[in-house]
């Protein structure tokens, strides 16, 4: 129910006095501000905030009541008014990052529970079966048995230490199934990377190329991927992450081995492949870190060639990335991409 | 009516249904429902949208409904503007001849 004396109102985040007002708010409910939200939503009993709600893309987070509007029906006025928004601006398929105490609230208001991080946290999304189409998307016809793997690579872009890691993981198995990560969070847009990788796998007969799309690594699974900033909340999104895709994704392909790059330079992902050493084995799934192909006495990462890209050294670039990324690099499709490294400079 | 688009109406509160109307190609008309009164009305929720669509003449929908025990007038009202959305219609249902 409404209460009359509330006004709905949209937060300007740009605004210092209106941003710190929401931080402040969120602080008293023990969440922070995500780095990402785009946009905000509160309801104000006259000058006070009494509950806000934000998104940052398709994730629905920081949703909160005060403690004396609580059992007033508050939420379902905020998420409508955040879903209405995200309509507005085209996303239709969206998620709930919330705790796991908040479950039968949003299970009412229409999401459904992908995976649960007991006390922590727990991922829904708005399609009861969201998860169970994509899995019909990756299977496609022919189900393997036998020795199959899977690989999860952001690939920004594709250079040789990729093509290493697949080529050497396709020869020890059966089938391998490639996941490339879907957020465009990265320099290459999504579809760019994905070509790289297939056009670079091509020799291989017993691989398979996958969009990742929302369940692996993405910004509902695994948000501080791309937060470079929120290091104690890294484990528990990297066990959501994994958790996903044991339950999900291993059973429907029959994946019995995931392969991993060794990470010497990102924190978050050296974490990332950590507790995935820790939980797959529990479901069955072993995991081999491959040593990073060396160039030079130095091992190749895509940042490396990025900040190649960046500094203009083409030359250097041509001699840690296959033919393939190469010919795209040196094309007038990736003008743009370049353009912007070479503004920018992050890791991933 | 033929569904182009995707389209919404209605709201996540009390006595109020949220209606998400999406394309079906070829695979005639799905309803896929949650209602905090499933138990008591979900058939006759699921027969008032399967009703309303067959009026306004749309053969596939895939249709997702969040209720939270919306009227009968209510649910049709919903899905009636839902299907506008959808088929970027000019006019409402409601008015054409």
């Amino acid at each position: 129910m409404w209460d009359d004396n509330l006004r709905e109102q949209v937060i300007q985040l740009e605004a210092e006095a209106e941003k710190r007002q929401l931080e402040d708010f969120l602080a008293k409910q023990d969440l922070a501000l995500d780095k990402d939200v785009e946009y905000a939503i509160a309801l104000f009993d006259g000058v006070k905030i009494a509950a806000v709600g934000c998104f940052g893309g398709k994730v629905l987070k920081c949703i909160a009541v005060e403690g004396e509007y609580q059992n007033k029906g508050l939420s379902a006025g905020i998420v409508t008014a955040l879903i209405n928004e995200e309509y507005r601006r085209a996303r239709t398929h969206l998620f709930i990052y919330t705790k796991p105490q908040n479950k039968l609230i949003f299970s009412e208001l229409g999401f459904y529970t992908i995976a649960e991080i007991p006390n922590k946290v727990i991922l829904m999304e708005n399609k009861s079966d969201g998860i169970i189409k994509y899995l019909a998307e990756i299977v496609g016809e022919k189900i393997t048995t036998g020795n199959t793997a899977a690989v999860v690579v952001n690939c920004d872009p594709f250079t040789l230490g990729h093509k290493y890691l697949i080529e050497y993981a396709a020869a020890k198995t059966k089938k391998l199934h490639i996941f490339v990560v879907w957020e465009d969070r990265s320099s290459f847009p999504s579809e760019i990377r994905y070509k790289l990788v297939r056009e670079g796998v091509q020799h291989l007969p017993n691989v398979e190329v996958h969009k990742g799309k929302d369940y692996i690594i993405s910004n509902a699974t695994f948000p501080s991927y791309f937060i470079k900033k929120f290091q104690d909340q890294v484990e528990t999104h990297a066990r959501l992450d994994l958790e996903v895709f044991s339950q999900y994704i291993v059973p429907a392909l029959g994946i019995r081995k995931r392969f991993v790059g060794e990470e010497p330079y990102c924190k978050i992902t050296a974490t990332y492949n950590r507790i995935m050493q820790e939980i797959l084995p529990a479901h069955g799934v072993k995991v081999e870190v491959v040593p990073r192909l060396t160039y030079d006495r130095q091992a190749i990462s895509a940042s490396r060639v990025r900040e190649l890209i960046r500094i203009g050294e083409m030359d250097k670039v041509r001699e840690l990335v296959p033919k393939t990324t190469y010919q795209f690099l040196i094309s007038a499709e990736a003008e743009v991409t370049i353009n912007q490294i070479r503004l920018t400079s992050q890791r991933h | 009516m033929k569904i182009h688009d995707v389209g919404m109406a209605g709201t996540l509160e009390s006595s109020d249904i949220t209606i998400h109307i999406e394309d079906n190609e070829g695979k005639g008309i799905e309803i896929g429902l949650k209602s905090t009164v499933e138990n008591q009305f979900g058939n006759q929720i699921r027969k008032v949208i399967y009703e309303t669509l067959q009026e306004l003449e749309v053969k596939d929908a895939l249709v997702c409904a969040t209720d939270k025990g919306a009227l009968d007038c209510t649910i049709r009202s919903r899905v009636m503007t839902a299907v506008n959305r959808a088929c970027q219609s000019n006019t409402y249902p409601w008015e054409a001849k």
